[in-house]
């Protein structure tokens, strides 16, 4: 069952001399519980197509479906609730919200959505990624790597059906990366969620179960990782 | 670019809507400090006007000069003119009774005697007079009437010229007569000699005085002063003066530390949000010194623009309350340009504009250059918290967004500081001003309801035929009678004051510790209107007709008439007992109310002043005509209804119009508050413009963070919610802070200043909600902006803003 599906996607900057085609034609689909990487050089459209798929920006052309919802037909309130139960984002920059704790970072999707969060479930999380000790501390009090186990949380915490990360361990050292390239896939196994992450590192980008190149706005199938 | 300096004509140029945030709240803080010199440097010119109008323009006066005394000060260097005004007991002319003065030529214009038509009266036998007396009584310049002075020996005298009416006079239904010099001299009746001078613009008053008691010879009790005249030309040293004079120095204080605070959170703000760029310009090789010189380079751009139009803005509100006062009162400010320039508003606006951008740029100078450069190129730097462990108790209690709006505002505790206190400053302002206000309110009393314009009075009684009639007469919109009388009452004797135990010598007290009335005591009756208007006097107890009626109450008053002087005669309260010589002989009533004052004048030695109903009147009067209807007109068409009036009441009515008197003391109550209340808007300009402003960069500072928790999934209107909530966490607290300050404030200066004049503090509740709704109007106002900002643009787009 393909719980994505990008249709003739397309996204244009600018008009006349300073148009962009960000974007060209994109087609392709995603199945439940796939891990999916994207990789391609910087300006090549990666995060724009993350993006479109995450309803962050319209397209200028084109469909995105998730979980059999059109997702440009819905009004921004739907939007946004649509967005904090079926989407998780990972950012390269964490961005966590600095006056929250880490228990409250993590629960943000589930408070955003006036739910009392599953309390057993979030200790869970916590203790996958190694917070337990931690879960009172303010994002500040942190490693780098740990606000992004912290972020990686918080996607997961609303089971949504899609987790996006935007190049998860662009900011990490190689044995903070490993960890949460490991986490994202372990949750991706033990969850049975669906994940699209960029990623820079070649070797990264080999764990997924199908690779996806972009390059000047146009999606090209590598096949499957390594493994 | 030349050099780095010119970083910041570039920064500037590329954020052009903060530039011009940063420019406007300069400006405001330059048009509050030229305002406010400004305005008082007006408020000075027509508060002088309005004083030498009501007092005359005169500052020192000497009883009983010699014309030695007189040659010696008017040939000084700094004395401008002097004049001799004589003044004498009533008199009568044609039978009516009057004031009389005799006044040099050259000081009448001084003490605003303007002549209208004919002469200044010179010879023996000429007098000038009023000109609605003039009116009254059909007399011309140049005929003759027949005039008496104390003595009651009758003249001929003849009107050599007509003056303009006295407000005071016309209301009293006594006419002023001015008789010549010559005449005063000869009149061998008792008479007052009063020398009055007038100094020169720049004369050393106090220096002046001095020297004329010392080489004359003059004793203190002969020397007399204006004390508001030199008080409003800031040369007395009258206590009341000097206390005006503190606390408009506190004032100005205040109106800095509002200005530095203000230009200090746009600096601060500003700054902060570049910490990033500031270390990356660190990481480049600029010294500390550089950014700080950078960052000052920034502020003084800035005051390039500002001070100008501060300086303009500033102007514009000056003109805004002249035009005001102008309008208002055409007549007597009428040698007031309109558009006043005060050079000394304008330099000092000036001067504390750039001394408040230095001292307001300092800090963040400092600031940023202490950025560590590391700091600034690893990121994730945005917004520090620095609380060591957070229990997250906030998410718990409220929903998630409210939450994190207040705590983001909590987190920045500078800001929340210096908002709130901005705030609360204006607050605390608006509720200490409004007992100023307060006051003048209730010392002028032709500002309240019942007021009337004109009063029929009559020896007899008034039909109520006359009554009726004048209800329906177009063009009056109120119209309500009073009777009053004279009774014997008697209470405790120990509730008597000792002035006037004092002045009637000795009180003969009976067993029951009443004493035996010397004196009769003023009854007058009100009807349910008159009970209700009378509240805004009321110091205790309650005010209803008919608990009044079926418990024999009385309501007592506080100011006592006695021979048209307000004097205290006796302090009664709620519950003690009256005893009133009724018809049906004596009987005990109980106060049920204490007034502060009644708005009525009497010429009787008054004993007491008592209200009641006017049932009760009639019970223990036997009487029930009026003896006084009092109208109020509506403000188009007076003329035509005066004169309707006129028409109708008969020769043994007496009319007396008190509408230019009481003109005349809004005037001087609306003067003040003009003035009070524009400084109080402009602070409360400075805090709204200061939390838009602090919610606008707090809002741009955190494009990307917001974005982000859109992301995660929070909708348009938890965004509003979250936004909405920081911005009441500043106004709130500021406006409780402020509020109950503000109360404190209010409480201190009535109890240590007006509780002498029995204004008793009350909650000011309605100030309170008023203060209240202006603090969520202006939230609602401050989130405007910034929400629209962050809709216009992609979530995608403010996550990848970095600036």
């Amino acid at each position: 069952m393909n719980i994505l599906t990008v249709q003739d996607l397309c996204k244009t900057y600018g008009a006349g001399d300073t148009k962009v085609e960000a974007l060209k034609n994109v087609s392709f689909a995603v199945s439940k519980g796939e891990f999916v990487s994207v990789i391609g050089p910087s300006g090549s459209g990666k995060s724009t197509l993350l993006n479109m798929i995450g309803a962050l920006d319209y397209p200028t052309s084109g469909k995105v479906i998730i979980d059999g919802r059109d997702i440009y037909t819905m009004k921004e309130e739907e939007l946004s609730v649509f967005r904090r139960r079926n989407i998780g984002f990972v950012f390269q920059a964490y961005n966590l919200v600095p006056e929250l704790n880490v228990e409250e970072n993590i629960a943000l999707p589930i408070l955003l959505d006036y739910k009392k969060p599953d309390q057993q479930y979030i200790d869970e999380l916590l203790g996958i990624l190694g917070l337990a000790e931690r879960k009172r501390h303010l994002p500040g009090q942190l490693s780098g790597g740990q606000q992004q186990r912290v972020a990686i949380g918080r996607a997961l915490a609303a089971k949504p059906a899609i987790i996006l990360a935007d190049e998860p361990t662009g900011n990490l050292d190689s044995k903070n990366s490993r960890d949460v390239i490991n986490l994202l896939k372990l949750s991706v196994e033990r969850y049975r969620q669906t994940l699209i992450m960029i990623t820079h590192n070649q070797s990264y980008a080999s764990f997924a179960d199908r690779v996806l190149s972009v390059e000047d706005g146009v999606v090209a199938e590598l096949g499957g990782g390594a493994r | 670019m030349n050099g780095y300096l010119d970083l910041a004509h570039k920064y500037q140029a590329a954020h052009k809507k903060r530039t011009r945030l940063s420019i406007f709240s300069i400006v405001l803080s330059v048009a509050l400090v030229v305002g406010i010199f400004s305005m008082l440097d007006v408020f000075l010119k027509f508060e002088k006007i309005q004083v030498i109008n009501d007092y005359g323009n005169y500052h020192l006066l000497v009883n009983n000069a010699t014309d030695g005394e007189k040659e010696a000060i008017s040939s000084r260097i700094d004395v401008k003119n002097t004049g001799t005004l004589v003044a004498f007991k009533s008199g009568s002319i044609n039978g009516n009774q009057c004031d009389i003065v005799a006044l040099s030529d050259n000081f009448a214009a001084n003490m605003s005697m303007n002549l209208i038509k004919g002469n200044y009266p010179e010879a023996e036998n000429e007098m000038m007079i009023e000109n609605w007396a003039a009116e009254k009584l059909g007399a011309g310049i140049g005929d003759t009437v027949s005039f008496a002075f104390a003595d009651e020996t009758e003249r001929p005298f003849v009107i050599s010229g007509i003056f303009a009416d006295y407000g005071g006079t016309k209301a009293t239904g006594e006419p002023g007569v001015a008789v010549s010099m010559e005449a005063a001299a000869k009149a061998s009746v008792e008479k007052t000699g009063i020398f009055l001078i007038e100094f020169k613009e720049q004369a050393n008053i106090k220096k002046a005085e001095q020297e004329i008691k010392e080489s004359l010879g003059i004793s203190d009790e002969r020397m007399g002063r204006n004390d508001r005249l030199l008080a409003v030309i800031g040369q007395s040293d009258h206590k009341a003066a000097v206390g005006l004079y503190q606390a408009g120095a506190i004032l100005f204080f205040i109106v800095l530390v509002a200005g530095v605070v203000m230009i200090y959170n746009t600096f601060n703000i500003s700054v902060m949000d570049r910490m990033r760029s500031f270390g990356l310009l660190r990481c480049v090789g600029a010294s500390k010194a550089q950014i700080r010189r950078l960052v000052k380079k920034e502020g003084f751009l800035l005051l390039r623009w500002a001070i100008p139009g501060g300086v303009l803005l500033g102007m514009a509100a000056t003109l805004f309350c002249c035009a005001l006062l102008k309008f208002y009162n055409s007549y007597i400010f009428s040698e007031i340009p309109l558009f006043t320039i005060s050079p000394t508003g304008i330099l000092a606006g000036v001067a504390l504009g750039v001394l408040t951008v230095a001292i307001a740029t300092l800090l963040p100078a400092k600031k940023a250059s202490r950025v560590s450069p590391v700091n600034a190129v690893t990121g994730n730097s945005e917004i520090r918290v620095r609380k060591v462990q957070q229990a997250g108790i906030l998410t718990k209690l409220l929903p998630v967004e409210s939450a994190m709006g207040i705590g983001s505002a909590a987190a920045r505790k500078k800001t929340l500081v210096l908002m709130s206190a901005s705030i609360a400053l204006s607050i605390m302002m608006f509720l200490g001003f409004n007992v100023f206000v307060d006051f003048l309110h209730t010392s002028l009393k032709t500002t309240k309801p019942y007021t009337p314009d004109i009063s029929l009075t009559s020896e007899e009684s008034l039909s109520p035929d006359l009554y009726s009639q004048l209800s329906h007469l177009p063009g009056i919109k109120h119209v309500y009678g009073r009777m009053f009388g004279y009774v014997s009452a008697t209470f405790d004797a120990s509730r008597l004051t000792e002035e006037y135990v004092n002045e009637v010598g000795s009180i003969e007290v009976n067993a029951g510790g009443l004493f035996e009335a010397p004196e009769k005591s003023w009854l007058i009756s009100y009807d349910k209107n008159q009970l209700k208007w009378a509240k805004t006097d009321l110091v205790e107890g309650e005010l209803s007709e008919d608990t009044l009626n079926a418990q024999d109450g009385i309501i007592a008053v506080l100011q006592n008439i006695r021979k048209g002087v307000s004097v205290r005669t006796a302090e009664l309260h709620v519950g003690d007992k009256v005893y009133i010589d009724t018809v049906a002989g004596k009987k005990p009533f109980t106060v049920m109310a204490v007034l502060r004052t009644v708005p009525f004048a009497d010429s009787n030695l008054n004993l007491a002043t008592f209200i009641t109903t006017e049932k009760q009147y009639t019970a223990i009067t036997g009487d029930s005509t009026l003896k006084i209807i009092d109208i109020q007109l509506e403000k188009n068409g007076q003329e035509e209804t005066v004169s309707e009036i006129k028409r109708m009441i008969g020769s043994n009515i007496t009319y007396l119009d008190s509408r230019q008197k009481n003109s005349e003391m809004n005037q001087t109550f609306f003067t003040m508050a003009v003035f009070v209340y524009g400084f109080v808007v402009v602070i409360a300009l400075i805090s709204i413009l200061n939390i838009v402003s602090t919610m606008n960069t707090s809002v741009t500072s955190k494009m990307r963070y917001l974005g982000v928790l859109r992301a995660v999934g929070m909708s348009g209107k938890q965004l509003n919610r979250m936004i909405t909530a920081e911005a009441s966490a500043y106004c709130i607290t500021g406006a409780v802070a402020g509020c109950i300050l503000g109360i404190l404030l209010q409480k201190a200066l009535i109890t240590q200043l007006l509780t002498s004049l029995k204004i008793v503090w009350v909650f000011p509740l309605v100030q309170i909600v008023c203060v209240f709704a202006a603090a969520l109007l202006a939230t609602r106002l401050s989130v405007i902006g910034p929400l629209k900002k962050i809709k216009a643009k992609s979530i995608s787009e403010n996550i990848g803003s970095l600036q």
